[in-house]
């Protein structure tokens, strides 16, 4: 028997006995609909998760002053800022020059971060400046430049601005050379950074000047050799964790500290981003999961349905074996039935997945996102592998009752009494 | 050459421990040509002989001849062809798909047997025509009476061009107009020269045979 006459049977099968093909249908709609709206707010979630920590490069390591005492494994995360955080305790440029010194550092940029009053074409406001190391500085941003260049040794009065700041601060968006007050000091914009959205310092909203020019604009009072904090890129992302390592040990040793007495605290942002996706990972597979068992409920579904049909079709199939049909024909013939439940629902599944997925930031659920927005991602891969899937559970679950049927004894079948 | 030969053919079915013979060494040759009736009271074999005939099962003992081979030769998907190429069956109810039409019944013994698009379509229409039918082509079963049901079996049995029609009660379930309209037809068609061998209980309808075998406890009576 031709493939195409064994399908059109097998949908004629499926056209004559409709209400129960659509609720054996239905049963898979919501498995895949669950699996596709789960995976999708899975994978968004781990992409608002990347992109918040988009900001810190893997390959970046930050020193800060004080020491976070950690009372969990995650360290970085969930933290006490306990013994000591006062301001005496700060960091200087004798530890740029013995950060210098750890082998694998590729740059180290000390900066100034603090508060400065600023006024911008009548209008005043509260920013935070960030005041960096201009010799650096533009060969460790990973932010890039919307507009003019990046600060370059030897600016005194130039600033670059973050995007939102210089977009959607003001009534008179902020364009290059525009001048501006910080501090009661003038400054030119030279530079507008691009949007980052990212965590990685808040530089959408902040100012970057030359670290002594900070110094001297900020609020906090600053000593002319300190800094707030340093970052540092390392020359391999590789050698993040050994290089980290290496700068606690030098760090504690040219401060006369011990790891009790410790004040300053080393953080490494692409073991923070591991953890991240590694806790996200797991929701998404937990979650995935349970999605999978309403899909093996369809799945049962289809294989009830099936050997139900198998059994009200005795005297068919012994028909069909009369008049020459194939054990293997039979079962192509059921199989190709519980595959088209498989695609159908399958694919009406993935619609309505595709759409919870796309209601779920409108209906506001925060729950599961990290303070942010959730938002959902549909990705071709997501679709072809729901439908894929579902064509294959289909298919599986028909294969017991196709091999029930296809095994009767035609003398059996046509004798079999309704 | 004779169609079906049945050569002391033994059947024995196992009900638990005990065993029941259905068939003592039942020997029958069906010539072409034939229209024979092969009658017998309930529990004489009849369904077991019919199955034998019909090739749809497999001696405990002796030997089944279709067309000169012989059957215990065969693989089960080489039996299951050639019989479904050379022997038609009209079975006593349900002998129609439920989900194909009229004309879809009888296509479907070519569709299994793959035959050329255009004579499968030429083919069924005219054995339409032949049981007077052609304006129910597009019916479902559910929407034919028995009498109309039988009359599109016999096309789809004759679809494959037959050497043999089987026939099984084929008027067990219809009245007595239906019945003789069906009877016709097996008339008709053997006097075309197709060969029909029909199981019946009935004195009657086996009157319309040219020959009549009888069966008793599993065998034929002399």
């Amino acid at each position: 028997m031709r493939l195409l006459d064994i399908f059109l049977l097998s949908i004629s099968h499926v056209k004559k006995s409709r209400m129960r093909s659509w609720l054996t249908i239905v049963g898979v709609i919501i498995g895949v609909a669950s699996v596709v709206a789960i995976i999708s707010i899975g994978q968004g979630m781990q992409e608002n998760v990347q992109q918040r920590l988009g900001g810190f490069g893997a390959d970046i390591i930050t020193v800060i002053p004080g020491y976070f005492r950690a009372t969990g494994v995650h360290s970085e995360m969930h933290t006490d800022r306990s013994v000591s955080t006062s301001s005496s305790i700060n960091l200087t440029d004798k530890d740029i020059k013995v950060i210098k010194q750890v082998p694998g550092i590729m740059y180290v940029n000390g900066l100034v971060s603090g508060k400065a009053d600023l006024k911008y074409d009548n209008e005043k406001t509260v920013v935070s400046v960030t005041g960096v190391d201009t010799s650096v500085w533009k060969l460790m941003d990973n932010t890039g430049l919307d507009d003019g260049r990046y600060l370059q040794p030897g600016d005194s009065n130039s600033i670059v601005v973050g995007y939102n700041l210089a977009y959607g601060a003001f009534l008179q968006p902020i364009t290059l050379n525009r001048p501006i007050t910080i501090g009661g000091k003038n400054f030119r914009v030279v530079g507008i950074l691009k949007q980052s959205g990212g965590l990685g310092g808040g530089s959408d909203t902040g100012i970057y000047m030359p670290a002594e020019v900070a110094r001297e604009v900020i609020t906090e009072k600053m000593a002319n050799n300190q800094f707030t904090s340093m970052v540092i890129k390392a020359s391999d992302a590789s050698l993040v964790e050994y290089i980290k390592a290496d700068i606690e040990q030098k760090l504690m040793s040219s401060r006369q500290v011990n790891p009790r007495t410790k004040d300053f605290t080393v953080i490494a942002s692409a073991l923070i981003r591991e953890q991240m996706s590694g806790v996200t990972q797991t929701l998404s597979l937990f979650l995935s999961a349970i999605a999978a068992v309403s899909l093996l409920v369809g799945a049962i579904g289809i294989a009830n349905t099936m050997f139900m049909s198998v059994m009200e079709r005795t005297r068919q199939i012994g028909l069909l074996k009369a008049i020459g049909t194939s054990e293997q024909e039979i079962m192509k013939l059921f199989l190709i039935e519980s595959g088209i439940f498989g695609l159908v629902g399958g694919i009406i599944g993935v619609i309505f997945g595709v759409a919870i997925s796309l209601l779920i930031p409108y209906l506001g659920i925060q729950a599961l996102g990290f303070g942010g927005d959730m938002k959902a991602t549909i990705t071709a891969g997501t679709i072809f592998f729901a439908i894929g899937f579902s064509v294959v559970v289909g298919i599986l679950s028909g294969i017991i009752p196709a091999r029930h049927a296809a095994k009767m004894r035609p003398v059996d079948a046509i004798r079999y009494d309704q | 050459m004779n169609i079906i030969e049945l050569d002391d053919v033994w059947k024995v079915y196992k009900m638990g421990e005990i065993e029941v013979p259905a068939l003592k060494g039942m020997s029958l040759k069906v010539a072409p040509g034939e229209f024979l009736a092969l009658m017998g009271p309930s529990g004489s074999g009849k369904s077991t002989a019919m199955n034998m005939i019909g090739c749809l099962d497999i001696p405990t003992r002796g030997s089944v001849f279709l067309a000169g081979q012989d059957i215990a030769t065969l693989t089960e998907l080489e039996l299951s062809r050639i019989r479904g190429k050379k022997i038609g069956f009209v079975f006593q109810s349900h002998n129609l798909y439920p989900t194909l039409t009229a004309l879809e019944n009888v296509q479907l013994p070519m569709r299994v047997h793959e035959f050329i698009e255009a004579d499968i379509w030429d083919k069924s229409e005219e054995l339409l025509q032949l049981v007077g039918l052609s304006d129910r082509a597009d019916h479902y079963p559910s929407q034919m009476s028995g009498g109309q049901s039988q009359r599109v079996a016999i096309a789809r049995a004759l679809s494959t061009n037959p050497l043999l029609l089987l026939a099984d009660e084929p008027t067990g379930n219809l009245d007595t107009e239906a019945g003789k309209e069906i009877l016709d037809i097996f008339s008709q068609l053997n006097a075309q020269g197709v060969t029909v061998v029909m199981i019946t209980h009935d004195e009657k309808i086996a009157g319309r045979a040219n020959k009549i075998v009888r069966m008793i406890d599993g065998t034929l009576a002399s």
